[in-house]
């Protein structure tokens, strides 16, 4: 500290002149910033904080005289939980199935409309509308779609099995459930999927045209390894929002009466998200909740990361236009 | 080989393959859509018998304003989404302009933080914050929407701040030289040129908010909650045998306004994410 004050007389002007100008800047920068850094502290780090400590406790949401310390045990209690067990394998199942079908469809879909075709801004918007519409709407469309008295699917089904009485929702409410999310998701993606193709120089294309390849090679050897980092960004993204999915299970429950915070989706839905909300917010059973859900994320980070190191293989970066 | 040339030879087999897939695909994807449409407007006696209503049935829609006490919800929610999307613009445009025009040590760790705090899970974050308004007192009130709104959101601050990136920064060195302030410059010439960013993000904030069904079902109460909260339930008669004719117009009239609303800011949408530059 003292030396610093003895230094600082050589090039007393320039620095202190330069010193001051570089602080101005700085309290500049963290003042417009502040209202962020200000949120993120309060309402980040300090919460994220007391839960990492909340998953350590027996904590019950409610009362604090309670509270003490149980070490690890809801840490021990999670991976000996048969249910929090069941719910990560449903939620990895549905993964496998709703994030490759998914993004093939999100791709496919915006190869399609990048195509000069009329009324390309009409299926653009039919495309994208369902990722627009809210989950207790979309939740809503789909039971009354499946509807086994009211419903078209049951009616179309009527017409070629005179006895079909498809109770879906009660029969397969994992396959119900897989389709409104591919539905739902579909246009956020094709989107950004359309971002991508419309970055891509039409010289490349016209290129490969020229020198004899057909529309399918261009798609595969030239649109397709160009959209990687594309791909690879909704893959990331549609496994970290596959991994949480909540809602849609809870609301889709076989009754026609709505429902309640707290309602049981089917076992077969019974999703590892679900499982977690139930126990805290059914159960109050929060110093418990809190570890299943630093679990899942350290699910969503290690696949996260290990996506991250398969990416050098199949990820193509290479021409920046 | 010109594009004229080509247009003209494309063979009725090539149409097909150019136009089926794509027509397919939009019938499969506004089928649920088109028949919610159609049983909101069947009489709640046709609904299980006919498969499309003998006529319209439009009094389903004033029943569903009348039974659910709709223009109550429709409003908490609006005053909500549209309150939660203009703070949250603000902030994240100023945090974005900061972190796009002024550097300070830490600013690149601090960027990273922003983009960090998205892979965070909801769920993760959002119950302990549940238990730090609890323990203010703020469940039952707006104000969680309010902290969140000020205090910005990471998705507007990344699209700001790529955004603002683009803009020349002659622009800044005129204005400091006229002794403008970095505030003033903000208000005067970034804010007034970011249409584009503004539009796409104000339209996502508010449609989170108006479409969340989780954060207001856990915080608010029964008759403060939004029309989300209210739609989650079936409209009933008074025998409580479910009305599925009448909430399937309710379902309509929530999803109008942002159908609406969409329609005229779809380009923006498109625009905002070309600008984020995903890419990579």
């Amino acid at each position: 500290m003292a030396g610093a004050t003895h230094v600082l007389p050589r090039a007393w002007p320039r620095t202190t002149a330069w010193r001051r100008r570089g602080f101005r800047r700085a309290v500049t920068f963290y003042l417009l910033i502040s209202p962020w850094l200000l949120g993120f502290v309060l309402l980040g780090a300090v919460p994220l904080a007391g839960a990492f400590v909340m998953s350590f406790t027996n904590y019950d949401g409610l009362n604090l005289d309670y509270v003490r310390f149980v070490g690890t045990d809801n840490y021990a209690r999670a991976f000996g939980d048969s249910d929090a067990q069941y719910a990560l394998g449903r939620t990895l199942l549905l993964m496998a199935v709703v994030v490759p079908v998914g993004l093939a469809l999100q791709l496919a879909l915006a190869l399609m409309v990048n195509q000069p075709i009329r009324f390309s801004n009409v299926f653009r918007t039919i495309f994208y509308l369902p990722y627009v519409i809210p989950v207790v709407a979309a939740v809503w469309i789909w039971k009354i779609f499946v509807d086994p008295t009211g419903g078209l699917v049951n009616a179309a089904a009527g017409a070629v099995f005179p006895e079909a009485n498809w109770r879906l929702l009660v029969e397969y409410p994992t396959a119900v459930l897989a389709v409104l999310t591919i539905w739902g998701a579909a246009g956020g993606g094709m989107v950004v999927f359309l971002a991508g193709l419309q970055g891509i120089p039409a010289e490349y294309r016209e290129a490969a045209m020229i020198d004899g390849a057909s529309r399918a090679q261009v798609t595969r050897y030239i649109t397709l390894p160009l959209l990687t980092p594309v791909i690879f960004f909704n893959l990331v993204t549609g496994i970290i929002v596959a991994l949480q999915i909540l809602v849609q299970p809870m609301l889709l429950s076989p009754g026609i009466l709505g429902l309640n915070p707290g309602t049981v989706p089917p076992r077969d839905n019974y999703l590892y998200a679900v499982h977690a909300y139930i126990e805290i917010f059914t159960k109050q059973l929060f110093g418990y909740g809190s570890a299943l859900l630093w679990l899942l994320f350290a699910v969503v980070l290690g696949l996260t990361l290990l996506l991250f190191k398969t990416s050098r293989r199949w990820v193509f970066y290479g021409v920046e236009p | 080989m010109s594009v004229a040339v080509r247009r003209r030879s494309l063979a009725p087999a090539e149409m097909g393959l150019r136009y089926g897939p794509v027509v397919l695909a939009a019938a499969v994807f506004a089928l649920p859509i088109f028949w919610l449409l159609v049983t909101s407007l069947k009489r709640q006696s046709e609904y299980a018998s006919s498969l499309l209503p003998s006529a319209l049935e439009w009094a389903n829609y004033a029943l569903a304003v009348e039974l659910a006490n709709f223009v109550h919800f429709a409003t908490n929610s609006l005053i909500l989404s549209t309150t939660y999307a203009v703070l949250a613009v603000f902030v994240s445009a100023l945090v974005g302009y900061g972190f796009a025009r002024h550097r300070a040590p830490g600013h690149s760790k601090l960027f990273v933080l922003v983009i960090a705090t998205w892979m965070v899970p909801n769920l993760v974050l959002f119950v302990p914050q549940f238990v730090l308004f609890a323990r203010l007192g703020l469940t039952d009130t707006y104000w969680p929407w309010i902290l969140w709104g000020l205090s910005g959101s990471p998705f507007a601050i990344f699209l700001f701040r790529q955004f603002f990136a683009t803009f020349p920064r002659e622009l800044d060195d005129a204005a400091e030289v006229d002794g403008a302030g970095p505030l003033r410059i903000f208000l005067q010439i970034y804010l007034p040129n970011a249409g584009p960013a503004i539009a796409a993000s104000a339209i996502f904030m508010f449609l989170w908010v108006w479409g969340d069904w989780l954060y207001p079902a856990l915080l608010l109460r029964q008759d403060n909650a939004t029309l989300a909260v209210r739609m989650a339930n079936a409209y009933v008669d008074p025998h409580g045998n479910p009305l599925q004719t009448v909430t399937m117009a309710g379902v309509v009239l929530y999803v109008l306004p942002l159908i609406v609303f969409f329609a005229f800011a779809q380009r923006y949408i498109v625009r905002g994410i070309v600008t984020t530059g995903i890419k990579g």
